[in-house]
């Protein structure tokens, strides 16, 4: 295992509140919601899991196994669907095979409020974002009642809502829209988290 | 290609600046040993953030002093380095297909001229291609792509974008680690799909008048969503800034930050308040923009 505290950016000698702080902001910057439908969030995660695991071990080196006091974590779930082909599609994207994707999709001809969430889904993936928008735009037009299609258009409306790391301003304005889009999902998480 | 990327200087510390200088010098002092007097043709900002990019994080990197090809008074600091020599050849390999559809698509004196310049560069891109045999099949075929996409007047944003998005992306060295390789790609994938259409925007009125292909003229006929392209933008910067956070830089690490939280923003607003001409003639080092 890597240098906890190399993995921190902090010295050895560093003190408990100093690497408190650069805990705080690892962890801000790689926290899930900055990765929301993000195709790196796999590597993001990794790094937080890291993050985690280091800050972890120095405070059980320091403490002797006393409590930790980290407070984020990662888990998501993924939406289960009835469709089948619609399944497949899904998996193929989660995958990370977009060809196949895109071969299912253009097999089914009926274009429902679905078949559109998946095409976006299929040209975020390849960085097609203006695409990727006209298709949820699409599919919320459709079914205008579907949380996992608003979510997905809100996300594209917001520029990704990605405010990185060290703006104050943006960030709360990041955590006020996650905050509204979780009041918006019944559900723990959308699809692609 | 065209400077869009540049840091901004507002915002950027001294040591960083040091750092922009030390390896633009040594990207022209590079290319001046490839291409000779063309060098200065070639030089730009968007390669010199590329050979940032592709910098190794670590180890140590050599910066001598030599006198400047253009003004031989000035002393300059240069650096050496192998990701500069491979920025220089991806350069001279993408100048080279872009004057070749100059010739095809130019005509009159535009077409004399760059039919010279391609015949100055020769030798050099024949050795760039010994160098990065890889990067120039990729760059053939996906401005031949681009070419097609022109002539069916394809209008996508995204899919003229992206054959630009995936010819930058092809300029990355090849790394072992799968996870630092998908970064860098959505990284430089972004770059790309942010120059190209932010050179469309620049060339609008332009393209309009002379009746040329340009996609965002026929995405939206009549009148042009500046807040939709705008946003479409931003969210390729987001993205962009998201994969560089996962990289590491090593000291290149606040310049590359700068360049990706200030400077493309601020060329954009530039592009879109129809300013970027003042703006694209003054050097970094010497003016400040907003």
């Amino acid at each position: 295992m890597n240098d906890p505290y190399r993995v921190l950016g902090v010295d050895p000698s560093a003190s408990d509140e100093e690497i408190k702080r650069a805990y705080r902001d690892l962890a801000r910057k790689y926290h899930p919601d900055n990765y929301q439908n993000n195709p790196l969030a796999d590597l993001a995660e990794e790094k937080m899991k890291a993050v985690n695991e280091a800050y972890d071990a120095i405070q059980k080196q320091r403490q002797g196994g006393g409590t930790s006091g980290r407070s984020y974590s990662t888990s998501y779930s993924s939406s289960g669907n009835s469709d089948p082909s619609f399944a497949r599609i899904r998996s193929a994207i989660s995958r990370g095979d977009l060809q196949q994707a895109d071969q299912l999709l253009r097999q089914i001809s009926d274009h429902g409020a679905e078949w559109h969430f998946l095409s976006g889904a299929v040209a975020y993936r390849r960085g097609w974002l203006d695409e990727a928008k006209q298709h949820y735009r699409m599919a919320c037009q459709m079914d205008p009642g579907n949380m996992e299609y608003r979510q997905a258009l809100a996300a594209m409306e917001q520029s990704g809502g990605y405010s990185g790391y060290g703006t104050s301003s943006g960030l709360a304005d990041c955590c006020a829209t996650y905050l509204c889009l979780r009041c918006l999902c019944p559900c723990d998480g959308g699809f692609f988290c | 290609m065209f400077g869009y990327v540049r840091p901004f200087r507002g915002e950027l510390k001294c040591k960083d600046l040091e750092l922009y200088r030390a390896t633009y010098c040594g990207l022209c002092r590079t290319l001046r040993r490839r291409c000779g007097i063309m060098a200065p043709m070639i030089l730009n900002y968007d390669f010199t953030f590329l050979a940032l990019l592709t910098a190794p994080e670590k180890g140590e990197q050599v910066t001598c002093r030599h006198r400047c090809h253009v003004l031989p008074v000035r002393r300059c600091m240069c650096q050496q380095s192998p990701a500069l020599e491979q920025a220089a050849d991806a350069s001279v390999i993408l100048t080279h297909w872009q004057l070749k559809d100059k010739i095809r698509d130019d005509k009159g004196f535009a077409r004399v001229k760059a039919r010279c310049v391609k015949l100055l560069l020769s030798r050099a891109y024949v050795r760039a291609t010994r160098r990065l045999p890889e990067f120039d099949r990729v760059v053939a075929g996906q401005l031949e792509q681009l070419h097609q996409l022109e002539q069916e007047r394809c209008p996508s944003l995204d899919r003229p974008a992206d054959t630009f998005a995936k010819l930058l992306m092809a300029a990355a060295p090849a790394v072992e680690d799968a996870g630092h390789r998908r970064a860098t790609e959505q990284l430089l994938y972004h770059l790309g799909r942010w120059i190209y259409l932010i050179d469309a925007r620049d060339d609008l009125e332009e393209d309009r008048k002379s009746g040329n292909y340009n996609p965002i003229a026929l995405r939206w006929d009549g009148e042009i969503l500046d807040e939709e392209l705008q946003n479409t933008l931003n969210h390729s910067i987001a993205l962009m800034r998201s994969a560089a956070d996962l990289l590491n830089f090593g000291r290149q690490t606040e310049l590359i930050e700068n360049v990706l939280r200030f400077g493309l923003p601020a060329v954009q607003r530039a592009v879109f308040a129809g300013q970027w001409k003042q703006v694209q003639k003054q050097k970094i080092w010497r003016t400040k923009y907003e």
